[in-house]
């Protein structure tokens, strides 16, 4: 919620729309109740037979707000949508600008990002979803119990009391019990994630052995114990629904009980009986999604809570590479360095080597050692622990996950450059061997590179950057022998003149090296 | 959260480019009650319908749950006409402008309001065993398809157009979206047939005005709808594709940050971001004051007929027409016909993300069954070898063999053949991208080639290798065992040893994907588990680059120990210590057609 308010700050005019979608939601919501409430009154007063001029106005508000409702749904879900859109963009912005300050080569949180981006999307939906219908829902209770309360104070608390049952303490109940099933289902999940995995990544292995039949089993085994945790959220559930059912029963009957009594006191005019016997019935249907909402507020502030997360960490290293100057003579030197991330254990000490002109040196070493982390240290994404690192000269890194954006190969190949123009782009490629259209939309939204054209890719944004040093990992990776050995030929005739330091598990790549680094 | 499958297999677009379900991102008017997308095929997959009975028994109490529930509404609305009405005779009051004393005969409320406490009582019930009911259909529709989605995958193990992160989220999140198909959707649906129907009768008996105003206005609402539908489709499609391609943008950057990074352009990205923001809210909201078009149709015919009939009747009460008791009834009765219909449209989107989840399944299980990727198939090409007659002592025989991926513009490859007699080591080689792998899937049965003849034994006797060996999450052991359940622990030991692994602990554990082992280390280990197939009976041993990452020594090791096995090999490789090992090397693919430059 604070982080609502946050950017609702932010946001041009944010609190007088969110105000003003309130508004519109409630009007909607009253248009139904009032809608019923005068159509009853009218009967009542028509049941009298007095002169048709006596209920025109009536009439008139009847039709009136048989209009209103829909036309105020209407404009609420406009404006609601859009400051709902407003800070979602807002918190996209936030979540961007804090990722990016921080240094993440070489940090395991591919999930992270990926799992941020769908986490800021969950300010939508507690906007829409959750706080208009409930702000909305709880200015059409209080209005509908203050109108009943002039005419009978113990129907007004009685629908007040259903309204609090039905609206507030069922959804409660319901979010509340299901977020309970829900950590319940959490390693039953769990576990059907890691058998359609397994079973995916494993299938040829699982056919050429026949264990399909076994695997299929497997599978069968972790869907139903999910399933029987799904069974009891959904009893849960239903009682949710039945206890709104009985609440707007409980309104209805009071409502007639009291209304009664009133008027056989005569302190009622009989005209306002059936107003508060079926007023109540309308006011329940606002309730119909309480329920859902309750639910999804659950699951929006967990999202949010890991945003906050996300927004809250301290900035680790630099973020983007600090840039530099070209030299005449590129050069490459660690002294007596001690690489880890800050704040956490160092990974390694006692490092130290030199790269110079056209000298190619592998760095080995078990995984986990922070082969990485040495990379990021040296292209000065985070700062050494100890030691020094010196480079002489532009640095260019090739990744072996290099991320391949949804647009134009062309942009693609510009990440290396911003000013290279449509022939330094065409020569970049040539230069690499990539034959693609540099025009080609690739990524997600055009076709797909395959891994070698991938780190093609990578090599030609290096080529077009102009970079002196270059910083390779494990370029042979996922790659089939063959497309790796190509691969190396042509970074090898890049590298010819240039400190190559190639991180690498691959004997292969070892091999093509004139020294070895051990890490760790 | 719902991510529309707009894209899939259109534009050129690889189906497996489209995220999968809550890979996010890309659904900012996703959570909302949009009734009208762009692609609304039909209000039910029929394909849903036919997965399992569960369904069918599902719609038949849920039918009968909704004729139940507004049976209830009916008699509800009457006791409480009469009710108030009763009320309102005994009171005293006027009549046109004469003051009347009433009836004085007070309505016995004891009896009402117990009547009205089982009404209400019975549709908290029924409304619980529709939430129960509707969960049991759609846990056995997932777990159906769940099951079928996998063994989909299993029939054409090659097929990679899913990826396996997909898959997960597919079969997990993704096919969750189904419970508000079942739990909202389609029991609303079939309240949206009984309940005006019921209603409507009811009404009709009690006022035939009231009767025709309802049945007029009722049809009119799809009517409607489809109208602002059709009229406003070519617009909305447009929107939502800018929409959706700046949608992932965020996501885009979000994932290549790392890469940004490391050339300095992560923090100047934001700029860029800001633009597409807001280019996106305003496409966005451009989308949605169409699409909330038809809701606005919506309720306000709904509501609008209600407050006609309300009026309608009030003048008619003043002049005697009807009485008060039956006005009531009608008006209670009147948004009760409309309540349903109007909820279908609240769950459409619930419905809308379901059947897209319920789409990509479809189409996963439907790949798979497509002819040219059917991997079941191959055993039918099958013949135990040494019934065949003149060349009965061959192994294997590939017949003027090849192969055209579907969607591929040329031949993977072509017009291969050669036998494999028993214990002979037949090596493939030739340039990268020449089809030396897809000759092998052949012989495994993993794809059937488009032309030509293969014959090989059954999968029993045939120990697999392939270039990136899958691993189990267990043991070492365990995956070795995979080739054989009953292999004793010295057999395995003895098997990791030949393999080129002696000192790896058998009891090891393996992660997740083959997590702690290294690529050379995986492909020991899937070499351990083909030998132990050997020592189970298997006479056939089809190998793709097991020697790949090794050093020369560890090479000529495991050549030998293949040898040693003394069954026939059929092995993928380009590496002289292979080729000079070989009985017979088959060269494939004269030109390459991948990447170049093969050694």
């Amino acid at each position: 919620m604070d982080l609502v308010a946050r950017l609702l700050r932010a946001a041009p005019g944010g609190w007088a729309r969110i105000a003003l979608a309130v508004l519109l939601a409630a009007c909607a919501s009253f248009s139904s109740v009032a809608l019923m409430g005068v159509s009853a009154w009218l009967l009542s007063r028509a049941a009298e037979h007095p002169p048709v001029m006596y209920l025109t106005a009536a009439a008139v508000l009847v039709r009136a707000f048989g209009i209103s409702r829909g036309v105020f749904r209407y404009l609420e879900r406009l404006v609601g949508h859009d400051i709902g859109l407003r800070l979602q963009s807002a918190l996209r912005l936030d979540t961007y600008s804090t990722l990016a300050r921080t240094t993440l080569l070489g940090r395991r949180r591919g999930d992270l990002l990926t799992r941020v981006v769908a986490d800021v999307d969950a300010v939508l939906d507690l906007v829409v979803r959750v706080l208009l219908p409930f702000l909305s829902g709880l200015f059409v209770i209080l209005a509908t119990t203050v109108v009943i309360g002039v005419f009978s104070w113990p129907a007004a608390f009685a629908l007040l009391l259903s309204a609090v049952l039905a609206g507030g303490v069922a959804p409660w109940l319901a979010a509340r019990l299901s977020a309970r099933a829900d950590a319940a289902s959490v390693p039953a999940r769990g576990e059907l994630a890691n058998v359609v995995h397994e079973l995916a990544r494993t299938a040829p292995d699982l056919v050429a052995y026949e264990a399909d039949g076994a695997a299929l089993d497997r599978l069968a085994e972790a869907d139903a114990k999910l399933a029987a945790i799904d069974a009891r959220a959904a009893w849960t559930r239903g009682l949710a629904t039945a206890v709104q059912a009985l609440a707007a029963g409980v309104a209805v009957v009071a409502g007639l009980w009291f209304g009664t009594q009133a008027v056989r006191a005569g302190t009622l005019d009989h005209t306002m009986l059936a107003v508060l016997t079926l007023v109540p019935l309308a006011l329940h249907e606002v309730f119909n999604d309480f329920t859902k909402a309750a639910q999804t507020w659950t699951r929006a502030r967990v999202a949010l809570d890991r945003v906050r997360e996300v927004l809250s960490t301290n900035a680790v290293g630099s973020g983007d590479l600090p840039a530099s100057d070209p030299v005449a003579v590129p050069r490459l030197a660690v002294r007596d360095l001690t690489i880890g991330w800050p704040g956490a254990a160092p990974l390694a000490s006692g490092l130290d080597f030199t790269v110079g002109p056209g000298e190619r040196v592998a760095l080995v070493g078990p995984s986990g050692v922070g082969k990485t982390t040495l990379a990021a240290t040296v292209l000065g994404l985070i700062p050494p622990v100890a030691g020094r690192v010196e480079v002489e000269g532009r640095v260019g890194y090739l990744a072996q996950d290099t991320h391949v954006f949804s647009t134009t190969v062309s942009e693609n190949v510009r990440i290396g450059n911003r000013a290279a123009t449509e022939d330094d782009v065409a020569d970049a490629l040539a230069q690499v061997r990539l034959d693609v259209d540099p025009g080609r939309l690739v990524g997600e939204l055009g076709t797909a590179l395959s891994g070698g054209e991938q780190r093609r890719l990578g090599l030609s944004r290096l080529v077009v950057g102009d970079a002196q040093v270059l910083v390779l990992d494990e370029p042979s990776e996922h790659l089939d022998p063959g497309t790796a050995d190509a691969l190396l030929d042509d970074v090898w005739a890049q590298a010819s003149d240039k400190p190559l330091l190639v991180i690498t598990h691959d004997p292969g790549v070892v091999s093509r090296c004139d020294r070895v680094v051990q890490l760790g | 959260m719902g991510v529309p499958k707009e894209d899939n297999g259109r534009g050129g677009v690889r189906p497996d480019a489209v995220p999968s379900v809550a890979s996010g991102g890309s659904d900012a008017v996703g959570p909302t009650d949009a009734p009208a997308r762009p692609r609304a095929s039909g209000p039910i997959d029929p394909r849903l319908l036919r997965r399992g009975r569960a369904t069918a028994g599902y719609m038949a109490g849920g039918v009968l749950i909704g004729c139940l529930t507004a049976i209830l509404t009916v008699l509800q609305a009457w006791v409480l006409s009469r009710a108030i009405a009763g009320v309102f005779d005994a009171a005293p009051g006027l009549d046109y402008t004469s003051p009347v004393p009433g009836t004085g005969a007070w309505p016995a409320l004891g009896g009402i309001i117990a009547t009205l406490a089982a009404i209400f009582g019975g549709k908290a019930l029924l409304a619980w065993l529709n939430t129960l009911l509707a969960h049991r259909a759609a846990a056995s529709v997932k777990s159906r398809l769940r099951r079928d989605v996998m063994a989909a995958r299993l029939a054409s193990p090659l097929d990679d157009r899913t990826s396996s992160a997909g898959l997960v989220n597919l079969l997990t999140v993704g096919l969750d979206a189904l419970d508000g198909f079942y739990a909202k959707y389609l029991p609303q649906l079939l309240l949206a047939v009984t309940v005006p129907l019921i209603v409507g009768v009811a009404i009709l008996t009690a006022d035939l005005t009231s009767a025709i105003i309802v049945a007029l206005t009722l049809p009119l609402i799809p009517v409607f709808m489809m109208l602002v539908g059709w009229t406003t489709e070519a617009r909305t499609a447009r929107r939502w594709r800018t929409q959706q391609r700046l949608a992932r943008h965020f996501a885009d950057l979000v994932a290549g940050l790392p890469t940004l990074q490391v050339f300095g352009r992560a923090k100047a990205q934001a700029i860029g971001l800001r633009k597409t923001e807001d280019a996106h809210r305003a496409e966005t909201m451009g989308t949605l004051r169409i699409s909330f078009l038809s809701a606005l149709v919506l309720e306000l015919l709904a509501t609008l007929s209600v407050a006609v009939v309300a009026v309608t009747i009030g003048f008619r009460v003043v002049h005697h027409e009807i009485d008060l008791a039956t006005a009531l009834f009608v008006l209670i009765l009147a948004p009760e016909a409309f309540l349903p219909v109007r909820q279908v449209g609240v769950h459409y989107h619930d419905a809308a993300d379901g059947m897209a989840a319920a789409q990509q399944a479809f189409d996963v299980i439907e790949g798979a069954e497509a002819p040219d990727v059917r991997a079941e198939e191959a055993p039918e090409v099958r013949a135990p070898a040494s019934l065949e007659g003149p060349a009965a002592t061959a192994l294997v025989r590939v017949d003027a063999v090849g192969h055209t991926y579907p969607g591929a513009s040329g031949p993977a490859v072509t017009g291969v053949s050669f036998d494999v007699a028993p214990g002979e080591l037949v090596v493939l080689t030739g340039p990268s991208g020449g089809g030396k792998t897809t000759v092998l899937n052949a012989l495994v049965g993993f794809l059937s080639p488009t032309t030509g003849t293969v014959q090989v034994p059954e999968r029993r006797r045939i120990a697999y290798v392939g270039q990136n060996p899958g691993m189990l999450a267990g043991t070492i052991a365990d995956n070795v065992r995979l080739g054989d359940a009953r292999a004793s622990d010295a057999g395995v030991a003895d098997a990791l040893t030949r393999a080129g692994a002696p000192g790896m602990d058998p009891a090891r554990t393996v992660g997740d994907d083959g997590e702690g082992l290294s690529a050379g280390e995986r492909r020991r280990v899937a070499t351990a588990r083909a030998l132990v197939r050997i020592d189970a009976g298997a006479d056939l041993m089809l190998l793709d680059e097991p020697t790949a990452g090794l050093d020369a020594e560890a090479e000529e090791a495991l050549l030998r120990s293949l040898r040693a096995t003394g069954v026939a090999a059929v092995v993928v490789s380009h590496r002289p210590a292979v080729l000079a090992e070989a009985d017979r090397v088959v060269v494939i693919g004269g030109s390459a057609n991948g990447e170049g430059g093969a050694s």
